[in-house]
């Protein structure tokens, strides 16, 4: 276990997509949108090593199109270059089939300006070995229980029409958490470019530091209004809810997103709230799916007003608007909220008597016509009093609007965003990020 | 077609000791959908790939690749084998014998009345669906979708076959969103995450209401747009099936599986208000509360033969009387509980979402039993409440405790008579408490299978298929309450 190179997805990953170039007949266009990854996983649990394996994938989309007719079909790459070409030939087959009992596609979109664009970053991977006795190490006898995942990650399209692009990196993250008992805990997570062993065994003996005042006897609070300090992390979970469809020009049309009282100019947020999909301070690709290029960063709400929507080629069709290069899901991938006045080493001494919101979990709409939404206090949350921590308070169901708590009860953003990267692996790894300052708000309305 | 898997195993190479086991997973989808009266392009999806599981120098590791070649599975094995030796260093199993598959040769395959019908006859029902999923203009989104999977599941253990499942799933659903004046609300056939999805063939289409169910919906979504708020305060609650499947997941299923017990998922998916100790006595709901893992239910959504670490499914009973008798844990799960002091009866439950992922302790089939109460006993029954259908919102705690689910549909009932459609129902309560609070269970005949294809949990994240079942439950003393204006 000790080749740490990340793996060499572009040589295995670009020569197929070129196939896709030359793999049109008269009158068909054929797109094919590539994601891979060499992953490694390793789960840790009380302080040990829990789960650990390797994952190899790499999935092409190919779309056929055909007089306004398209179809898709994703098939796996098993690495071979003769076996991949014929899946190549096989799904093409089906793809005919199916569009000989197609109809017209009334919302077809193709992007019809071929270009080429070939990024890879250099790998910067922890060692496997040394990344695993470095956390068992550091966590001595504290229960740490952990996730780490890192490796090479790809996207890349092609097409018939002359498109080749290619975006690999070699992201990793290591979330964890230091338990006390209970479901109290301090939790933090270290992500690339910086690989630093001792950087990371200082991170987890101050998260066994922070800790101790979660072993403090525990406060219950009667529900109610709360003055709260909001930590970059919990507000990344608040203005995630947004890309539940909130920017997405499809549910505004749709009657789906929690925002149309904001993009209808009836509601707005604070001035201190400016929104933006920052894929250029987040390093992302520029290209989507579809082969779309995507804007360094999209402004989505600027002073508290609504700037604009996430419009997808598709949605550009049908409703007649100007695509932004989203993907189909319309959701933000490096969502940004710009930091304020507020130096964060201040954040408590501001707050003065109220609440410390670590980590907010499980949020989801209560009405979402209205962007309220519900949802848990989760690892630690602290009671403070003139800027003191003085005890942890059990977890609590806050239920509050949006426009409540990023407008009429927000006070201040802290000034630099921390970057936090998306730690969700359902079925694939991700490029994606969020951008979120700490935010001090009069008021959070808590029923349970 | 469904991409081939090899019939037979190369011999793989693995030290003196060590154990190999090999389990390969091929899918595929097909999704038709009409959206906003458009037919979409068909979608299809393939995957196949092989996931090697070594067990070596005291640990267990694993490696999952596409490349289903002798060299590309002996690649994979040297890899996972390097990964159990440092578990086997590092890990938390000192003492515990790790448990290999335990079942052999078994051939399991889900069962279809019916084939589905071609393409072009689901397409032009889908169409009548759509089109009659829009009564007027203010209906400003409809869909009507239909999503089948087949899926083949092989695992070897040294060569030896364990199981071949070969699944069949279908997953119908239409929805209806109606907005006028800055409102709007959403109706749909199976909640809008597919809760009405079953294995087998066109009799899962036949029973889910599609065929017809258009103009329901869309009527269903128009009278959800005029209705008035949910009531607020503490009153009955009745929950149909539709719901009673996410309260059953939520806080039933998800805290009685035994990793989040044994602190696994305390770093991502939430720890459990249920400790080992509680087992055998401890009351979790009130005497009318029976509640089984069962996996062999014809049809069900996550029916099984086998689970993915290679145990025989059986159907136990999960909580009795309303009191817990175990947890959802798999053979390596009760191994660690033992290891703890802790002697727990298990399921076979350890699943994985596909080749790419290992098996973790995952809910499958959690049923409700029927109990002796008819839906029009449990309204009359009722002096002030609201009856609920369809999940449309759910957030609960780490510990899966206190929760707060919303619904699509309600219905007042007061003085034992079911009153207006009200809109925007919700609930909230704490679930330790919240099963003792039921006060009635419907009959056998009024149970619906049902489940979701999307229960999310784990490091690296999986995304599994679980099946619930249940008749309409009456609850007392619910904080229930409705939309912000």
């Amino acid at each position: 276990m000790s080749g740490d190179a990340a793996a060499p997805l572009l040589e295995r990953g670009l020569p197929l997509l070129d196939r896709i170039g030359s793999a049109a007949r008269p009158g068909e266009v054929v797109l094919g949108w590539l994601r891979a990854e060499s992953s490694d996983f390793v789960r840790f649990n009380h302080g040990r090593v829990r789960q650990a394996g390797s994952v190899e994938r790499a999935l092409l989309e190919l779309r056929l199109v055909r007089d306004a007719r398209q179809a898709t079909l994703q098939f796996v790459l098993s690495g071979h270059e003769a076996t991949d070409a014929d899946r190549l030939g096989a799904a093409l087959t089906e793809l005919r089939g199916l569009l000989a009992d197609s109809q017209p596609d009334p919302w077809l979109a193709l992007c019809e300006q071929p270009r080429e664009q070939i990024t890879r970053l250099a790998p910067a991977l922890p060692p496997r070995e040394a990344l695993c006795d470095t956390v068992c190490a550091a966590a001595g006898d504290a229960d740490l229980v952990g996730f780490y995942a890192g490796g090479a990650l790809a996207c890349g399209f092609a097409s018939s029409l002359g498109h080749r692009l290619w975006h690999e990196a070699s992201p990793w993250f290591f979330d964890h958490s230091v338990q006390v008992g209970g479901d109290r805990a301090v939790k933090a997570t270290l992500s690339w470019p910086a690989w630093d062993a001792q950087a990371l065994a200082a991170g987890i003996a101050r998260a066994r530091r922070d800790a101790a005042i979660l072993a403090r006897p525990v406060r219950t609070l009667p529900p109610g209004g709360y003055r709260a300090w909001l930590s970059p992390t919990a507000m990344a979970e608040l203005i995630g809810m947004l890309n539940w469809g909130g920017f997405s020009a499809a549910a505004l049309r749709s009657g789906h997103s929690p925002l149309t009282g904001l993009a209808e100019g009836g509601q707005r947020f604070s001035p201190m709230v400016s929104l933006a999909d920052d894929l250029a301070a987040g390093g992302l690709p520029r290209f989507q799916s579809e082969g779309f290029a995507r804007p360094d960063r999209l402004p989505l709400v600027q002073a508290g007003a609504w700037s604009g929507s996430l419009v997808s080629p598709r949605s550009a069709r049908e409703f007649g608007l100007t695509g932004t290069g989203a993907d189909a899901a319309e959701t933000a991938q490096a969502l940004s909220l710009a930091g304020g006045d507020l130096p964060e080493a201040d954040a408590l001494r501001r707050l003065g008597t109220g609440l410390a919101v670590s980590n907010f979990w499980y949020l989801n709409w209560s009405d979402r016509a209205a962007a309220r939404i519900t949802g848990m206090t989760r690892f630690a949350t602290l009671w403070v009093e003139d800027g003191e921590p003085v005890a942890p308070v059990a977890v609590m169901r806050f239920d509050d609007s949006l426009y409540r708590l990023l407008g009429s009860e927000l006070e201040a953003l802290s000034q630099v965003p921390a970057r936090l990267p998306d730690t969700q692996t359902y079925d694939h790894r991700s490029f994606g990020l969020s951008l979120t300052p700490g935010a001090l708000v009069s008021r959070l309305s808590f029923t349970l | 077609m469904l991409p081939d898997l090899p019939d037979r195993l190369p011999a793989l190479r693995c030290p003196p000791g060590a154990s190999l086991s090999v389990r390969m997973v091929a899918e595929r989808q097909h999704q038709l959908q009409v959206l906003r009266g458009v037919v979409q392009p068909d979608a299809v999806w393939l995957d196949a790939g092989a996931m090697v599981t070594a067990w070596h120098a005291g640990g267990v590791g694993y490696a999952a690749s596409a490349d289903l070649s002798a060299a590309g599975l002996q690649a994979a094995a040297d890899r996972a084998l390097a990964w159990a030796a440092t578990v086997g260093r590092l890990g938390l199993f000192a003492g515990i014998e790790l448990p290999r598959p335990s079942a052999r040769g078994v051939s399991w395959r889900s069962p279809v009345e019916r084939p589905l019908p071609a393409r072009a006859e689901l397409l032009a029902e889908l169409l009548v669906e759509s089109a009659a999923l829009r009564r007027d203009e203010r209906i400003v989104h409809w869909a009507a979708t239909l999503r089948q999977v087949e899926g083949r599941h092989r695992l070897f253990l040294d060569g030896e076959p364990v199981a071949d499942q070969r699944f069949a799933f279908v997953e119908p659903n239409l929805e209806a969103t109606a907005a006028q004046a800055g409102r709007s609300q959403t109706r749909t056939l199976g909640g809008q995450y597919n809760g009405f999805c079953m294995q087998g063939g066109d009799e899962v289409i036949a029973r889910s209401g599609l065929r017809g169910g258009g103009e329901r919906i869309g009527e269903e979504a128009l009278q959800l747009l005029m209705a008035p708020n949910c009531p607020s305060g503490p009153m009955s609650l009745l929950l149909e099936p539709d719901q009673m499947l996410l309260q059953i997941h939520e806080s039933i299923g998800h805290p009685l599986e035994l990793d989040r017990i044994l602190g696994d998922e305390r770093n991502f998916a939430g720890t459990s208000f249920v400790t080992p100790d509680m087992f055998g006595h401890y009351r979790y709901g009130s005497p009318l509360l029976d509640v089984s893992f069962d996996p062999g239910v014809p049809g069900q959504y996550a029916s099984y033969g086998v689970d993915d670490e290679g145990a025989a499914a059986q159907p136990v009973r999960l909580i009795e009387r309303g009191v817990l008798m175990r947890p959802l844990g798999g053979a390596l799960s009760v191994a660690r509980a033992a290891a703890l002091g802790h002697r727990l009866q298990g399921t076979a439950n350890a699943r994985a979402s596909g080749w790419h992922r290992p098996p973790i302790d995952r809910m499958g089939n959690i049923n409700v039993e029927p109990g002796s109460s008819s839906l029009p006993e449990m309204i009359r029954a009722t002096e002030r409440g609201v009856l609920m259908r369809t999940n449309v919102s759910w957030s609960i705690d780490d510990s899966r405790n206190k929760f707060q689910f919303g619904c699509e549909w309600g219905r007042l009932i007061i003085d034992g008579e079911l009153g207006p459609v009200v809109r925007n129902p919700n609930y909230r309560g704490v679930s330790a408490t919240f099963w003792r609070s039921l006060a009635a269970v419907g009959s056998a005949d009024e149970v619906r299978h049902l489940g979701t294809p999307y229960c999310g949990k784990g490091e690296p994240g999986q995304v599994a298929r679980v099946g619930h079942a249940a008749p309409p439950c009456l609850f007392h003393g619910v904080d229930v309450f409705g939309a912000e204006a």
